[in-house]
């Protein structure tokens, strides 16, 4: 995974029936800050995107490719100051060839993404 | 048109900075280049991750912001953020050495937010294709 204790570090997961909860921790000196912004330390909106995806990795037990976004809100700004530790709570339910993922990012103030849109397997 | 660095045109800089160059701008119309980097924090086994072409859009699109603010007198390029993404497709991702030939369309702008649409592609084979809203926190 691209982004696992590089980006972001599991803490917690639950995972039941088509339906995961994780917790994460950002990681405030990833490399990604020095460039999203020099001295403006902001959560890349597309960062928090592959984190659902790992998610949903995670929860499928497959190696996922997103093929679309359906839709995808990044509604409050996200930084590790701001908010160091997350909520990714992912809905995946069988579609062809992958799987139809709903996901959401949040802590206890807010919520930070809402996404909509399609993952498929990798080939091995 | 008249050359400028790219680091004068966007804000977003390593690991994270991708686009190479403002090729062309016909008023809300951009072209941009980007060859991808082994050294790129999206890179995944020489691939770049699809939320990557996703980043190098709302870039191009911040190109052409910089470009116009630029031309309108400002000193530093606005930082955009990403507010929305729409009707995102991943045909392929790109690996390293291939280069991203980029257009972008601007839509209106209400209250700091901008809607653009976007399209990559390695010369003729399109790889992706997006809506977007881009912020532009004032």
């Amino acid at each position: 995974m691209l982004l696992d204790n590089r980006y972001y570090q599991l803490i917690s997961q639950e995972i039941a029936e088509g339906k995961g909860c994780f917790r994460i921790r950002l990681l405030p000196d990833c490399e990604v800050y020095r460039g999203h912004f020099p001295g403006n330390p902001v959560c890349p909106g597309v960062c928090q995107i592959e984190l659902i995806k790992e998610c949903a990795s995670r929860l499928t037990g497959r190696d996922l490719r997103i093929q679309t976004v359906q839709q995808c809100r990044l509604t409050a700004l996200a930084s590790p100051t701001v908010c160091p530790e997350l909520e990714v709570d992912v809905l995946a339910s069988p579609a062809e060839g992958g799987f139809l993922v709903k996901a959401s990012i949040s802590d206890a103030a807010q919520k930070y993404v809402d996404f909509k849109g399609e993952m498929n397997c990798q080939e091995a | 048109m008249t050359k400028v660095g790219i680091t004068q045109l966007i804000p977003q800089r390593a690991p994270i900075q991708m686009v190479d160059e403002l090729v062309c701008v016909d008023s809300d119309r951009a072209e941009t280049s980007y060859e991808v980097k082994a050294g790129n924090f999206l890179i995944d086994h020489e691939i770049l991750a699809e939320v990557g072409l996703i980043e190098h859009i709302a870039q191009s699109a911040s190109a052409l912001a910089g470009y116009k603010a630029l031309k309108a007198g400002a000193s530093e390029p606005p930082v955009g953020l990403i507010g929305e993404i729409k009707r995102f497709h991943c045909y392929r991702c790109p690996r390293v050495g291939e280069v991203l030939r980029t257009t972008i369309q601007m839509g209106a702008e209400l209250a700091g937010v901008t809607l653009l649409s976007g399209e990559v592609r390695v010369q003729e084979e399109l790889l992706a294709d997006t809506q977007m809203k881009i912020f532009v926190p004032s």
